[in-house]
């Protein structure tokens, strides 16, 4: 179960003839538990329209993606429930505070189960559960979204999101606009999520740091090609990154500049800022 | 007398809970300063304070000895400019030569000196080429660079960031650090709110705002060495300042390494 890609290639605009390829011939597995993966690239690399084949919301040109045991391809197939498939796999959009648009925030989590055909009393109880999961406590339910904080609203969007129970979760840049403590508590959050239900989470990012700092998995696209699906730490010792317009994450960055400068055998490759103070005491201390 | 003097300014939507309070601040002609502050500390308020998009509860704003108030903000906006986050929230025109010609529209410029202020102010910013395409077709740093191009074509003396690059790639916000660079250089005020301490590094000077208040306010060297200012502020200093402040001081190459990784966080 899960998603695989087979030899996906999506041109836009979809079936013109002066198209070009946003994805090429993408081939690869997601497994429906425990995954944390992180999708990098440049902008236009194509990591948007590879998270959005991943529930049905658009369709290849050519090849396949098999969605929790339905093939989704150019043709439309009358027997697979495109809209089940977008209840498997959760999408959340860039700035999704945005969508907000119902006056109290339990309106606005009820709002995709309802859609979903779910009662309204159950739907309200899924309301409660997801935005405890969320962090925010059942008072919030009341709550206009607009008067909320950016962070406060990005949540409730979320539990929007997890009140129709995904199995997969993507999020496109979920951290981008946060302050320093609002992404490090919306890492929290989704890491919570994960020890609590199990569920893949998909993070589209641009910050290296937090792809080296959290995640297990690194897919990197380029020019809509895959090239690379493999460990962040293996990823980060290449050094041809830059070949995909990638960056380092700081701490390797900062303790390379170190280990030139000083002309030190140190090991470059920690996570955070404790760990390098520790690698130079070691190195250069007495 | 400052460039830029903001006055005992307090601010509120409701009339109860206070967004800004109490801000003075002093900004000379030339200075880079960055705001800093958590999100919903009022920076961004503040900004739409600055250009006369919101009215102050008390308190007052100069800009080049000019008072603004409702009579004058037509006058004030021809002294500041303002780039806001999400680029495709400033856009107004079908072309991009539309949209860098809005602002000096709105200045009744004549048409012919505009088209000649249209040709040279894109082709600053790199966007000769994309004069007659539709701005949505653009990429998130080439509509960040109209937008600069229009602000730029009304040759206001200040212009605020106000967090410009947080929609953008890294490559496409080194780009227009970049830029932002060459406008300082060229003496042109810069006002950058931001809660990115990697952008606010280019700076020479830090504001911090917490909770509608300064919290601190002072050189960017004098600032970084006061964690506790950031650690009380749901900010985060650089890296390798950060790193630096974790080894001791009673060794000499453990000292040297300090002294590197400071020299590191100024040089980027």
């Amino acid at each position: 179960m899960g998603i695989q890609f087979r030899q996906v290639s999506y041109h836009y605009p979809s079936g013109s003839i002066n198209f070009y390829p946003a994805i090429s011939d993408i081939s690869l597995s997601i497994a429906a538990k425990g995954e944390f993966i992180a999708i990098v690239g440049h902008t236009g690399s194509g990591k948007s329209t590879l998270a959005q084949h991943m529930n049905a919301l658009i369709f290849p040109t050519s090849g396949e993606v098999e969605i929790f045991g339905s093939v989704v391809s150019k043709r439309r197939d009358k027997k697979v429930k495109y809209n089940d498939l977008r209840q498997k796999v959760g999408l959340v959009f860039q700035f999704p505070e945005y969508q907000l648009f119902e006056e109290t925030v339990e309106k606005d989590i009820m709002f995709g189960p309802i859609n979903f055909k779910v009662p309204v009393e159950e739907a309200r109880e899924i309301a409660k559960k997801a935005i405890v999961m969320v962090g925010l406590d059942e008072s919030y339910l009341r709550r206009n979204p607009f008067n909320l904080s950016g962070g406060e609203k990005r949540r409730v969007a979320i539990a929007g999101i997890l009140a129709l129970d995904p199995e997969i979760l993507v999020l496109d840049e979920p951290t981008s606009g946060l302050d320093p403590q609002g992404k490090k508590q919306m890492m929290e959050l989704f890491k919570d999520i994960q020890d609590k239900t199990g569920k893949t989470i998909i993070l589209i990012t641009h910050d290296m740091d937090l792809v080296y700092e959290h995640t297990s998995r690194v897919i990197v696209l380029n020019d809509g090609l895959l090239v690379y699906d493999g460990s962040p730490d293996a990823l980060f010792k290449r050094d041809d990154l830059a070949k995909y317009h990638l960056n380092y994450p700081e701490t390797i960055r900062v303790l390379s500049a170190i280990k030139e400068r000083f002309g030190v055998d140190i090991d470059v490759y920690q996570k955070d800022a404790i760990s390098a103070a520790n690698v130079i005491r070691l190195v250069m201390g007495q | 007398m400052s460039y830029i003097e903001i006055e005992d300014l307090s601010f509120s939507y409701t009339g109860k809970r206070k967004i800004l309070e109490n801000i003075n601040l002093l900004i000379e002609q030339g200075e880079w300063v960055a705001v800093l502050g958590h999100n919903g500390s009022g920076k961004s308020t503040l900004a739409k304070l600055m250009i006369g998009l919101l009215d102050p509860m008390s308190g007052s704003i100069k800009i080049d000895s000019t008072l603004l108030e409702e009579e004058t903000t037509y006058e004030i906006r021809k002294k500041i400019g303002i780039v806001f986050q999400n680029p495709d929230n400033q856009f107004v025109g079908v072309t991009v030569k539309d949209d860098i010609a809005f602002g000096m529209e709105n200045l009744l410029v004549p048409r012919a000196e505009m088209l000649e202020k249209i040709d040279f102010f894109a082709r600053k910013v790199g966007m000769s080429d994309f004069l007659d395409k539709e701005p949505a077709s653009l990429s998130g740093g080439q509509k960040q660079r109209v937008a600069i191009a229009g602000i730029l074509a009304m040759q206001t003396k200040i212009i605020i960031f106000d967090e410009a690059t947080s929609m953008l790639d890294p490559y496409a916000r080194a780009e227009l650090m970049d830029y932002i660079r060459e406008l300082h250089d060229e003496g042109i005020t810069i006002i950058m709110i931001t809660h990115d301490i990697e952008e606010a590094m280019l700076a020479d000077r830090l504001v911090i705002l917490k909770e509608g208040k300064i919290h601190a306010d002072g050189a960017k060297k004098q600032l970084l060495g006061q964690p506790e200012v950031f650690e009380t502020s749901s900010l985060e200093l650089p890296m390798a300042i950060r790193i630096a402040g974790m080894l001791e001081n009673n060794d000499d190459k453990l000292k040297a390494v300090k002294e590197y990784l400071w020299e590191f966080s100024f040089d980027r």
